[in-house]
């Protein structure tokens, strides 16, 4: 319906010039939803829209699907070979060494509120005469539980999802080496014709061709009529549609000259860059005119929030002028256990930005505070109340309790060193570069190491 | 004694070039091919290393031996396999909250410095004093505690210390890390008394040979006005003999990705160029201070603990050698801020490919340019 509402507006405002066309569209655009292939499912199961990560698969309650690929370590491996679920109800109680240099064996934090993997993730369960659908298999676990799979791998929950529509437990977007063995939130694919990909950045859902480079729009383009034409095509190649291709959907095709059809989203005639260096490019969107294509995008950031270009990209800048910073956790146990949310050992936190002390830690690294009349815009952007000196959530009520601003009720931060909207002297700050156990610049746009992808 | 230089041959012939009148290679250039387009040319990053001296052997300039107690050895020291039931909290933790929050411990494994004579870099302050070096050609009065303080780490040494070896590959892989340096109103490269010099970074890949592995002159860089304001930089230079010599300016940022993802920048303060240029190529140093605090966050956000386990780096231990030896920019207690340095860069000539409006110098550029001023 949605989607009939849109393409009502674009034909009703064809004759109007395409600039405002695609200006009154763009309001609209926020709000779309990736469409997805619709493709059987256990019972019970279902699709649901998220904020981030397009359509992805829930449980009947609603919580987000998770797989947790298994993955090479510095030293080892860890997480869900095909068909089996490495992750036991028993809780971890040791480092696994997996994360050079520090040996295996090493005491985890807080045992005595330590939780399995099992708890943490709690794995699907499959009822004993459960059957195969699609992509959807069963196993069996190591205590003889019948468990979901999806593509052979075991699926689970995530005890940090509160609602339908939260992935909060993990984000699909691109892992950099000597991170967490992280889980990925699973869903349908996305409802694009062949020879186009969509991925996860912080912008939003990228639309890219399926050889991973981005695809533009433009603006002096009218729908479903494409405006460039000899030089600009050049540099702009038309996305070509082949003879058999067929319109649907989001989806229609441009005749361009006789014979030569080229795809168009949402009405938008669609083009890649010559000019882009890159795979996953935003540089193309800083010609004047032209765009990346989402099909959905990222919700807007809070009131008093804004970006900044520095050296190293586009970088969120909080309503205090200066650069956010998110913080990455994973300890090293053969689980690989997040513990970057006030709900985990604030350890790590703790010895990299204080040295073990809490005040000094609060002070190099401070906390995002929220003013008293900030909102929470969306589950992406939350507030959260902490006290600052656990770390943890605060009790109703309690006194020299905090409102911090989170993103993925991750807390958000700034560092001390820092006094120009451009600074970004607490970046990769931490074990492992901030990867592992440290802080990074909240970047929307990363030309150099794809750091917001 | 038969020494190899631990940066590139090119870096050692500019200090010969400087100090022999050596112009001949210059000129030669010239006879074959010129790229200087309407009196312009420009560089790119190829390489680089830290301008360290190095024997082949090390016992010239690492008397003491060298660096071997790094992370591991560390951590192995204070808590030897032994049986005892250890935690991540009193054990891995506190050794990144040594490396995070150095201030406030005390490090007391050995390390050894730099010793000896023979350095490279260049005079900062136009003395000669002693702790300074002499070049291997024998300018003396340079400045560079910065090798007195690293020269002895097996990390960076050539050519196979860890540091060392992947500090070319970055330069060339890593576009961020696309240092460009542009000499305007130059009209030869042998001998000019007045040139200006931009430095930028660029947007490209480098052009390389069939196999990849050399660098080829005549490529072209787009330069980044969007993400690279920060390193743009003028200064005033002269050529001598092939040597382009620039006047110190109060600071410069220079990109620099110690590793992939960990974007960073050398902060550069009273810095200035001493670069051999041909038609082709241009090699020599980038020196100045830099801020003791500023460089030692830079390495360890650059670096990580696991990386710089595998150089036997100790990054307490860095960071109290270079607070014992900064000698310059004192603070309000006379304690120095800043040491001295010197960044061997090489560079491979390209063409710049501007915008008209960048050609009409209609781009905004936040100018930051300052001459240098007695700090010290």
């Amino acid at each position: 319906m949605r989607n009939l509402t849109v393409l009502a507006a674009l034909l009703l405002a064809s004759a109007a010039p395409s600039s405002a066309v695609f200006a009154a569209d763009a309001a609209k655009n926020a709000a779309l939803r990736e469409d997805y292939i619709r493709a059987p499912m256990p019972p019970g199961f279902q699709v649901v829209p998220t904020e981030l990560e397009g359509p992805v698969y829930a449980d009947a309650q609603g919580k987000t699907l998770y797989i947790w690929p298994f993955r090479t370590m510095r030293v080892g491996a860890t997480g869900d070979n095909e068909n089996m679920s490495a992750c036991e109800t028993k809780p971890t109680t040791e480092t696994a060494g997996m994360m050079s240099p520090y040996p295996p064996g090493l005491v985890l934090p807080e045992l005595d509120k330590r939780l399995s993997c099992a708890q943490v993730w709690p794995p699907v369960y499959a009822a004993d005469d459960a059957k195969p659908v699609g992509g959807f298999t069963i196993i069996t676990r190591s205590d003889g539980k019948k468990q979901w799979a999806f593509n052979k791998r075991p699926i689970y929950t995530s005890i940090l999802d509160k609602m339908p529509g939260d992935v909060m437990g993990a984000s699909g977007r691109r892992e950099r080496g000597d991170g967490p063995a992280e889980r990925d939130p699973i869903g349908p694919a996305p409802n694009v014709p062949p020879g186009f990909d969509v991925i996860t950045t912080a912008k939003g859902r990228l639309l890219l061709t399926d050889k991973k480079y981005s695809v533009y729009s433009y603006d002096k383009d009218q729908p479903d009529k494409s405006n460039c034409i000899d030089a600009c095509a050049r540099t702009w190649l038309p996305v070509l549609a082949p003879a058999a291709a067929q319109a649907g959907g989001e989806w229609s095709v441009v005749n361009r000259a006789p014979g030569v059809r080229q795809w168009a989203f949402r009405k938008k005639p669609l083009y890649v860059s010559t000019q882009d260096t890159r795979t996953w490019s935003f540089e193309g969107s800083d010609e004047p005119g032209w765009h990346n294509v989402f099909t959905q995008e990222a919700p807007p950031l809070p009131k008093g929030f804004s970006t900044v270009n520095n050296e190293a990209g586009e970088a969120v800048i909080g309503p205090n002028g200066r650069a956010v910073y998110t913080y990455t956790c994973g300890d090293d146990s053969k689980d690989q256990l997040a513990c970057d949310h006030p709900g985990a050992p604030q350890a790590y936190r703790i010895a990299v930005c204080g040295g073990g002390s809490v005040e000094k830690c609060n002070q190099r690294f401070p906390y995002l505070q929220a003013s008293a009349d900030a909102k929470s815009t969306s589950r992406s952007w939350t507030i959260l109340t902490i006290d600052p000196k656990t770390g943890h959530y605060a009790e109703p009520g309690q006194a020299g309790a905090i409102r911090v601003w989170a993103y993925r009720d991750r807390p958000l931060f700034n560092f001390y060193g820092d006094k120009k909207p451009t600074d970004m002297y607490g970046n990769t700050w931490g074990e492992f570069n901030g990867k592992r156990n440290g802080f990074r610049v909240f970047f929307v746009r990363d030309d150099f190491f794809g750091a917001a992808n | 004694m038969k020494h190899t230089s631990g940066i590139k041959a090119g870096i050692a012939a500019c200090a010969a070039g400087a100090v022999l009148g050596l112009s001949a290679a210059a000129s030669a250039d010239d006879a074959i091919v010129n790229n200087i387009r309407d009196r312009s040319i420009a560089y790119a990053v190829s390489g680089g290393h830290w301008g360290f001296y190095q024997t082949a052997d090390g016992k010239a300039e690492c008397p003491d031996g060298i660096n071997d107690v790094g992370p591991r050895e560390t951590f192995k020291a204070l808590f030897p396999d032994d049986g005892t039931k250890r935690s991540v909290v009193d054990t891995q933790l506190a050794r990144e909250a040594a490396i995070w929050s150095p201030e406030e411990r005390t490090y007391d494994f050995p390390y050894h410095y730099a010793g000896g004579k023979v350095g490279l870099g260049l005079n900062l302050d136009g003395k000669v004093g002693p702790n300074d070096f002499t070049t291997p050609d024998g300018e003396k009065g340079i400045d560079n505690q910065l090798f007195r303080a690293l020269g002895c780490l097996r990390w960076l040494r050539g050519p196979d210390g860890i540091g060392y070896h992947f500090s070319d590959i970055y330069m060339r892989e890593f576009n961020y890390n696309r240092g460009l340096i542009e000499l305007t109103n130059v009209d030869s490269l042998a001998d000019d008394p007045d040139v200006d010099v931009t430095i930028y970074r660029g947007r490209d890949d480098l052009m390389a040979d069939a196999t990849g592995a050399k660098i080829m002159p005549g490529g072209t860089q787009r330069i980044d006005y969007k993400f690279g304001q920060k390193f743009i930089t003028h200064l005033k230079g002269k050529i001598v003999a092939g040597v382009l010599t620039t006047e110190p300016v109060k600071e410069m940022y220079w990109p620099f990705a110690w590793f992939g993802g960990n974007p960073g920048a050398q902060h550069i303060l009273d810095m200035r160029l001493r670069l051999k240029l041909t038609q082709e190529q241009a090699n020599g140093f980038i020196a100045g201070y830099e801020n003791i605090e500023e460089w030692y966050y830079g390495l360890a956000r650059g670096r990580s603990t696991h990386h710089l386990a595998y150089g036997s780096v100790s990054a307490p231990g860095v960071y109290k050698a270079i607070h014992e030896l900064a000698d310059a920019y004192p603070d309000a207690s006379g304690k120095n801020t800043a040491i001295s340095m010197a960044w061997g860069t090489d560079l491979t000539q390209v063409f710049l490919q501007k915008k008209p409006q960048e050609v009409a110098g209609d781009v905004p550029v936040a100018s930051k340019t300052e001459r240098a001023g007695d700090r010290r």
